[in-house]
């Protein structure tokens, strides 16, 4: 041994020896630690390789979930109303970010955001796995989303993300028939017994978005992926399933008439629906205060929904089905057929207006009071002029029971099974509803019969069971369920009609009948009535105004006096051509004094709308049938 | 010079096992590096690697003798150095541990550890006294301990620690008595918790992990459980080269520094594991008998002090990536990406094979 040679003597020999035993200590030391490093990776890379192998699995593997395409809505003639879009999403990944401190202020920098918004975007997931991304910034467009692209190295856990997102392209056009999409609810995923739902998904949530989601959402597909530690995408490695793409819709709605309604409604508050009286399909549909549903679209529009939850003028409601008014003396009409049906009058019954009468202790009054009242009057002229007084008199000879079952025959008082969500189905009263509903007074007083016959009183309908009524005299009795749907794609390009039987039931009316009351509405319309100017000539027009009283003493004042909200509802609703109508409609305006001077002229902008078309598509006709057969 | 006819004493089998260890190192590192931003790690390796066997040959060709007497020199120089550092230093993750000179960066630190095992063995080497006295014990603690109060203001806990196992080695080789190991274990308890006080809150942080990694799976215990994975997901033979998922994919942090075994491990399994396992054990013993087969004291202390540092380090590093041990931050030595430390330990085994070389008195 060489180091002994330093050592001299005895003494020496044994400090040598002992430093030969020290380093072998360090020697069995250093060894035995090896062993049990041996045994370290013995036990996990051979005994629990499998548990391993699942955690690394586990780490890069991912089972991602495609998306569908949102089926397309169309209207009648395949112009689009509805489609999707692609949209850049900046999303986050919180695990990979390290120091959230000098991160914000870097990220408020490049994203061009104040640091209390992102703050607030990422404490909304507080409660989600860490995994989970959060979108950080919706919808950028190229530039952006290619610049944060650019800088991902810098910031880690950045990334933009492609997603498709709906399309509204014509904004708050027929924006409560169209509805909207959102993501769903985490009580939606919580309830629904097919646990379909994911996190984040989008799902329709009012209109026809929501009434067909079936069929617009489409089926998901599935893809397995490799994912770095970034969860980028590395590689697919099982393609899984395709998602099959939504169904496109078709509606029943003409986009031209569509436009003529929004341009005619300006800024009125209320509603409007024209439909086919021969199948009750809706060709336009409006509701006006009016949103635009591709907000909804977007993840942050809680400020915009708190917005149009709270608005007074509740722009949300759909008017055409959720919203019940006082008919006014449109139901003058349902109580002539009552009338003539049940034989309590003749269309030649006459009666004598002075202005008012006294029932009971009340003086009951009608409209021209100030001008001594219409003097005498047949059935007809009393549509026309629409007399209050002819319609208390008939009222009370007929009886609320009769009243009640003649609206409830032609739909009142039901919802009309629009394929709408929520629709309402409005109140037809009588003795019998009032003991049932108006618990603190449940009788039947006299007075209410004589308000139900002018269309006031506990009275209440909604526009679309108005436009099915309005319909039902033009194609002699029959209620069509109105509807929107009027075909689906059942594979790409092929579609399938509705071959539903929309027939809800069919109103027996004598012939006479349906003479009287059609040839008093076109009065109306077309010999100095009160509907005059939705005259078109040569189109035969028939309607009937009403007036829903907001405010007592408006009898009384001029209504162009009254502040608005104070002022009646107006109402127009009818159909045309006399004979064999084509159109049916009823337009509503709220506060819009009398309908006459508001409603009217909505309605006849649309029909002038309506007539041209009819025309040239029936001269593409006539030319054709000339051509044939030569 | 006497250096090429000791040629014959050359101790190959130590040389080729370093050789072997470096080689493994840079496959690993190519591995683990490639597609990743640190993708010039390679080449960068292969340069130091090149300049460490260039400062191996320096340090073996001159007798171990000539260089202790130069050993206030060299040490003077490592203080002076990691001064500097503390004055010019670079920043790196919050801590000044890097000097530029020219385009080249270096950490004065590791040739700092070089100079002070040369010192201390040089002084070791004067003393031949039964026993370790107590003048002793303070010359070893304060020759250790200058540049380790040095270092650990930079601050580098990391570097500072391998300078323990150098600390131990000499110490008990020096042959302290059992009643003065027992005062200073007593010593040592009382300190202990104060010098938890004295943590930063990210070293208690992993100190805590370390007794339970799955308090915190997404903070300071990511580290330790994604190391697990790679090296338990290995299995016998491995995924194969470029063909570890959690290296490739970046799950494991610091692939090619601190956690360059688990990489290893992950791809080439338990048998690559055990190649390279057996690799530092070879070295490790080849160190420890160039210790014993040393002529004189000084060869004695510097072999011993080299593979102090250096199975000190391995140990260490190796032990976290199976989790005995807690994240520490040491790289391991011959593997690892880091050419200071590379060039530092390719000196040291060069002293060692300059030990081995003269062996023999003739």
């Amino acid at each position: 041994m060489g180091f002994e040679q330093d050592y001299k003597g005895l003494q020496d020999y044994y400090e040598a020896r002992r430093l030969n035993t020290r380093i072998h200590v360090i020697q069995v030391l250093f060894g035995a630690v090896l062993v049990l490093y041996l045994f370290a990776f013995w036990y996990l890379q051979i005994v629990k390789v499998d548990y391993y192998r699942r955690l690394s699995d586990n780490n890069r593997l991912r089972r991602v979930t495609i998306m569908p395409l949102r089926g397309v809505i169309t209207d009648a003639e395949h112009r689009v109303l509805a489609n999707n879009r692609v949209a850049f999403n900046v999303r986050l990944d919180r695990e990979k970010v390290t120091d959230m401190k000098t991160f914000f202020p870097r990220l408020a920098g490049i994203l061009e955001m104040p640091e209390s918004t992102l703050r607030d975007r990422i404490a909304r997931y507080r409660g989600r796995p860490v995994f989970e991304p959060v979108v950080l910034k919706e919808d950028v467009d190229l530039a952006e989303a290619a610049y944060i692209e650019s800088r991902r190295l810098e910031l880690r856990g950045l990334s933009v993300e492609v997603e498709s997102r709906r399309n509204y392209l014509y904004g708050p056009l027929a924006a409560h028939a169209l509805g909207y999409v959102g993501e769903v609810s985490e009580d939606q995923i919580k309830t629904d017994p097919s646990g379909e739902y994911e996190l984040g998904e989008i799902v329709g949530k009012d209109g026809v978005e929501r009434q067909y989601d079936e069929d617009l959402k489409g089926d998901k597909g599935w893809k397995q992926v490799v994912v770095n530690s970034l969860g980028r995408e590395i590689q697919e490695i099982e393609a899984g399933r395709k998602p099959d793409p939504g169904r496109a819709l078709r509606l029943s709605l003409d986009l031209d008439l569509q436009r003529a309604l929004e341009a005619a409604y300006a800024d009125e508050a209320g509603s409007a629906v024209f439909l086919d009286p021969a199948s009750g399909a809706i060709l336009a549909i409006i509701s006006r205060p009016a949103y635009d549903p591709n907000v909804f679209a977007h993840r942050f529009s809680q400020d915009i929904w708190g917005g149009l939850v709270n608005d007074p003028r509740r722009p949300l409601q759909n008017r055409v089905s959720m919203s019940k008014f006082a008919p006014g003396s449109v139901f003058k009409i349902v109580m002539s057929i009552a009338a003539l049906e049940d034989g309590i009058a003749t269309p030649a019954r006459g009666d004598h207006c002075t202005g008012t009468w006294r029932f009971g202790e009340k003086v009951y009054q009608c409209w021209a009071v100030r001008k001594g009242g219409h003097g005498y009057l047949t059935m007809r002229e009393a549509i026309i002029q629409s007399c209050n007084i002819y319609f208390y008199h008939l009222g009370n000879d007929m009886g609320i029971d009769r009243i009640s079952k003649w609206a409830h025959r032609f739909g009142f008082g039901e919802p009309t099974g629009v394929d709408l969500p929520h629709e309402e189905s409005g109140t037809v009263p009588d003795p019998d509803w009032k003991r049932r509903t108006v618990l603190r007074d449940p009788i039947w007083h006299p007075g209410e019969t004589i308000s139900v016959s002018i269309g006031q009183g506990a009275l209440e309908v909604t526009p679309i069971q108005m436009a099915m009524f309005a319909a039902a005299i033009g194609n002699g009795g029959t209620l069509y369920r109105p509807h929107l749907l009027l075909s689906r794609e059942v594979r790409e390009g092929i579609e399938e009609d509705e071959r539903q039987d929309h027939v809800i039931r069919r109103v027996e009316l004598r012939p006479r009948t349906l003479e009287v009351i059609r040839d008093a509405m076109w009065g109306v319309v077309n010999e100095d009535g009160t509907g005059g100017r939705a005259k078109i000539a040569g189109r035969d027009i028939c309607a009937k105004t009403g007036t829903a009283q907001v405010f007592r003493a408006s009898r009384d004042i001029d209504a162009d006096k009254l502040p608005k909200d104070k002022r009646d509802h107006a109402w127009f609703v009818g159909f045309a051509p006399k004979d064999n109508p084509r159109i049916a409609w009823a337009v509503f305006v709220q506060n819009g004094g009398h309908g006459g001077t508001t409603a009217a002229p909505i309605a006849r902008a649309v029909l002038e709308r309506f007539f041209q078309k009819l025309d040239s598509r029936q001269g593409v006709q006539q030319l054709a049938s000339v051509a044939v057969p030569q | 010079m006497p250096a090429w006819r000791s040629l014959n004493n050359f101790d190959w089998i130590l040389f080729l096992a370093i050789l072997a260890t470096c080689s493994i190192g840079l496959a690993v590192i190519y591995s683990a590096t490639t597609g990743t931003p640190s993708a010039g790690a390679f080449h960068r390796q292969m340069i130091w690697l090149g300049m460490g066997l260039i400062l191996l040959f320096l340090a073996l060709v001159i007798d171990y003798h000539t260089l202790a007497e130069f050993s206030y020199a060299f040490y003077g120089i490592g203080l002076l150095f990691l001064a500097l550092t503390l004055v010019f230093g670079r920043v790196v993750n919050a801590s000044k541990s890097w000097l530029g000179a020219g385009g080249v960066q270096f950490q004065p630190s590791e040739i700092a550890k070089a100079a002070t095992i040369l010192m201390l063995a040089a002084y070791m080497g004067r003393e031949r006294v039964r026993g370790l006295g107590v003048v002793h014990f303070a010359a070893i603690c304060l020759i250790i301990g200058l540049p380790v109060l040095l270092i650990m203001r930079q601050p580098d806990l990391g570097t500072a620690v391998t300078f323990a196992p150098l600390f131990a080695g000499v110490v008990f080789i020096g042959g302290i008595r059992v009643r003065t190991l027992l005062i200073l274990g007593l010593i040592a308890t009382l300190a202990l918790p104060m010098a938890w006080g004295h943590l930063k809150p990210y070293q208690k942080e992993r100190v805590k992990t370390f007794l339970e990694p799955t308090r915190d799976p997404k903070g300071s215990g990511y580290q330790l459980i994604q190391s697990l994975i790679a090296v338990g997901s290995g299995g016998l033979l491995g995924k194969g080269f470029l063909a570890g998922t959690q290296g490739q994919l970046q799950f494991l942090p610091e692939q090619h520094t601190d956690f360059v075994f688990a990489v290893l491990a992950e791809e080439r399994g338990f048998i690559g594991a055990m190649l390279a396992l057996g690799l530092y054990f070879v070295i490790i013993y080849r160190c420890i008998a160039t210790a014993r087969a040393a002529r004189d004291r000084l060869g004695v202390f510097l072999a011993i002090g080299v593979v102090c540092v250096f199975a000190g380090q391995a140990l260490l590093n190796i032990g976290v990536v199976v989790g005995l041990l807690p994240t520490t931050g040491v790289p391991l030595p011959l593997m690892s990406y880091g050419g200071s430390s590379l060039a530092s330990t390719l000196l040291g085994m060069g002293l060692v094979l300059n030990v081995w070389m003269r062996r023999l008195v003739n």
